[in-house]
């Protein structure tokens, strides 16, 4: 059980002279903390020295600030993020582990979760500073085989950013997708096989213990939650959120996914997925406004929902002349939506109360298709478009998405003077709801270890919507990394 | 008729009975010329070629360990190290798998080439970053590999002679080498319109190429530190420098080794994915 260091005493929040002190209401070690972030960084700094012929060490360091266009908008304080990679040398057996870790500007201080790693049993994880395993895994090889143990993150299916198939890994979304994908994703401690014979390949994926996706607080930046906007102009509130009561940690409840590859002039895959849909909806309880001293405690009304589906689904990729095309489709059972926001049952002037609200989930199978082109213009200058589709067979008109929701993508990415500069363009829109999200970044790269980027990306559409959710999250981000 | 003008007619007839025989004194002169001249250089441009062809195939078994650096005009400079392994396969296909090793932004970054024939091949590349195999157009075998001088093409094996025209235009030699001067043009349009190439004649190596784009040298390449490899003539040190940017790339060879006999499980896309290991 952890508890809330806010309910701490502020003498028991913090530590001197290295001495534990713990927050009698969590048992929350703090001090041990500093300590463990301390060797964890002394361990980065060290981590060069120990590389050598028994491990392959690798490591990043990654400064990050935010400027907010918007000056309404929650703000966000620069992050720094560390991340080492150790590898054991090739052999029938090998030891992979992918540690990430830092100061996480998006969390709104204090922090709400004071453990140190994160862990696989919440879905609000707001805490700074974090460590994670991103991957840390144990395999075993053989001639045409190979198990892996441990957190693992995979990347089935063929489309950028949203790809159909790619179920297996729940992501983060406390950046909403300003990550990249495989950055976006939770590692999930799971078995995995992959079997290879001539051009045939088998996958096949067990996560025993379910893994929820993570959001970002209520009143944090990337909550992208547009209901509960009204309820933060509440002068002192505070958003409590909601953690739901996640699917009990039993085999039945775990994932299991597989995978058929053919290589050729034309390569595909056919993909089968069991298991909860890792993509976010959310269920409707009560509103409570109970104001306190000094403060207006808010329970928004909404708990993250869990659902199970089964998803079969293919992804094929060719290359014709200068294009390199990629497909991908999947028909999924019991898909869950929400209904749209204004039907929740919200009050339309919230004051001190419990308000219960309208049940806001409703069950449909989908189809989702997509096609993509990589198409060298010239050398260095290489545009990907992408457009997908989802198609929601059995659609109440109280669901906020149309029954054909359309993405269309598009990234222009240029590279300059050999590579020494790299600029990207990235494009995302939907039709059905006139969002759409507008990136673009440029990355100089100094030496062999140290680059700096610049990104701008800017949110337009209406509140509910994919990207209008975030329209007023308009921001310029700078970033300095280290790697070795 | 008057006499000069049977005269006339008589050398008019024998003007148009010569011309023939003057032709054909004509043809057998330039024949003779072009003789001398295919001659004076003991071989045509297709058969160095068909020697340059048979060292290159002897090369394709391979493990290679290499560094690369590039150098920027205004003096910076950027290193990248990589394992390159061939393998042969009868009657003339191929694989090659590269794998970066450094810098870290590029560490197991790799491209796989699977050549059926000299001719017809297929591209894929992997980046841990987005954990997943890209199919790349073959087109794109004439560009620049991962920022440097050099280009997709020169990490596969020997082209397909049938593909290309050969003439040789002069012998010299380059580097204290004898060398034939080789102009060799893609039958079908390519970034590099066409090829001057200096051969040794004693190796059969390349030791010097100059890139052309129409009239004007795009990059040139130049062969150096040739050592005898279990047999096979290697060239240990590279340089490419783009002739319009002034980007200049060095490759060492650190490491080779021959007759490799790799097994085919280290060309698949599963071994792309995980850096050759």
């Amino acid at each position: 059980m952890r508890g809330d260091p806010r309910d701490c005493p502020d003498d028991m929040r913090t530590c001197d002279d290295g001495k534990q002190k713990v927050c009698p209401y969590g048992k929350i070690v703090i001090c041990m903390k500093k300590q463990l972030v301390t060797v964890i960084l002394l361990l980065f700094s060290s981590s060069a020295c120990l590389a050598g012929d028994f491990l392959s060490i690798s490591g990043r360091l990654d400064l990050l600030g935010v400027v907010a266009l918007e000056s309404d908008s929650i703000m966000e304080d620069p992050s720094f993020t560390g991340r080492l990679k150790i590898d054991t040398p090739p052999s029938k057996w090998s030891l992979h582990s992918w540690l990430e870790g830092g100061w996480d500007g998006s969390v709104k201080l204090p922090a709400k979760d004071h453990s140190l790693l994160k862990l696989y049993d919440e879905v609000y994880q707001s805490n700074t500073p974090w460590l994670e395993f991103k991957e840390f895994y144990l395999s075993f090889s053989a001639k045409d085989l190979e198990l892996r143990a441990g957190v693992q993150r995979y990347s089935w299916g063929r489309l950028d950013e949203y790809p159909i198939n790619d179920l297996l890994n729940p992501w983060d979304y406390t950046r909403f997708i300003l990550r990249t994908l495989e950055d976006r994703k939770i590692g999930a401690p799971s078995l995995s096989a992959n079997l290879n014979k001539d051009n045939w390949s088998l996958d096949a994926v067990w996560i025993p213990r379910f893994v929820p996706y993570r959001l970002a607080m209520p009143d944090e930046r990337w909550s992208g939650v547009p209901g509960i906007s009204a309820l933060l102009h509440i002068p002192n509130a505070e958003v409590i959120p909601d953690e739901p009561n996640l699917p009990s940690r039993t085999f039945n409840n775990g994932v299991f996914g597989l995978r058929v590859r053919h290589a050729g002039e034309i390569e595909w895959a056919l993909n089968f997925f069991h298991g909860y849909d890792p993509r976010p909806v959310v269920k409707t309880t009560s509103l409570v406004i109970n104001p306190q001293p000094g403060k207006v405690l808010v329970d928004a009304g909404y708990v993250p929902d869990f659902h199970k589906m089964t998803s079969i689904g293919m992804d094929a990729a060719a290359v014709k002349g200068d294009c390199s095309l990629r497909a991908e489709t999947a028909y999924s059972f019991n898909r869950w939506f929400n209904t749209r926001q204004e039907l929740w049952g919200y009050p339309p002037s919230p004051g001190p109360g419990v308000f219960p609200l309208n049940p806001n989930e409703h069950k449909s199978d989908t189809l989702d298709y997509g096609v993509a082109a990589d198409y060298r213009i010239i050398e260095d200058v290489l545009l990907t478009m992408q457009a997908q589709q989802t198609v929601v067979i059995h659609r109440p008109d109280t669901l906020y998405v149309r029954q054909f929701e359309t993405l269309l993508w598009a990234n222009l990415k240029v590279f300059w003077m050999n590579q020494k500069v790299e600029t990207n363009l990235n494009l995302a829109y939907n039709p059905e709801h006139g969002d759409g999200m507008a990136k673009a970044n440029a990355w100089y790269i100094f030496t062999d270890s140290w680059k700096a980027g610049l990104m701008m990306v800017v949110f337009t559409g209406p509140p509910q919507s994919m990207f209008g959710r975030f329209s007023k999250n308009d921001q310029v981000e700078a970033e300095l990394v280290y790697s070795w | 008729m008057n006499e000069a003008g049977k005269g006339q007619r008589a050398e008019g007839k024998r003007y148009r009975q010569l011309t023939p025989e003057i032709l054909w004194a004509g043809c057998m002169v330039l024949f003779s010329f072009f003789a001398i001249t295919i001659s004076a250089h003991a071989m045509s441009g297709r058969e160095v070629y068909g020697k340059v062809h048979e060292v290159r195939s002897k090369m394709l078994d391979r493990k290679t360990e290499v560094t690369m650096v590039l150098f920027d005009k205004g003096g910076g400079k950027r290193t990248r190290t990589l394992v390159e392994y061939g393998k042969k396969a009868e009657p003339e296909a191929y694989k090659v798998l590269v794998v970066f090793k450094s810098p870290p932004d590029l560490k197991d970054v790799g491209f796989l080439m699977f050549a059926h024939t000299f001719a017809d091949r297929d591209l894929w590349a992997y980046f841990p970053e987005y954990k997943r195999v890209r199919r790349i157009p073959t087109t794109s075998q004439d560009d620049s590999f991962f920022g440097s001088d050099f280009t997709y093409d020169d990490f596969g094996g020997p082209p397909n002679l049938d593909d290309y025209k050969f003439s040789i235009l002069k012998e010299e030699s380059f580097d204290g080498r004898a060398c034939y001067v080789v102009e060799v043009t893609p039958k079908i349009r390519r970034k590099y319109t066409r090829y001057i190439v200096w051969v040794a004649k004693d190796l059969w190596v390349h030791l010097k190429i100059d890139y052309y784009q129409d009239k004007e040298i795009y990059r040139t390449g130049v062969f150096r530190n040739i050592k005898i490899i279990e047999g096979i003539p290697t060239p240990l040190f590279l340089t490419v420098e783009n002739r319009k940017t002034g980007h200049r790339t060095e490759l060492t060879i650190e490491s080779i080794k021959y007759h490799t006999h790799f097994t085919d499980d280290l060309f698949t896309q599963r071994s792309l994915e995980r850096a050759g290991k």
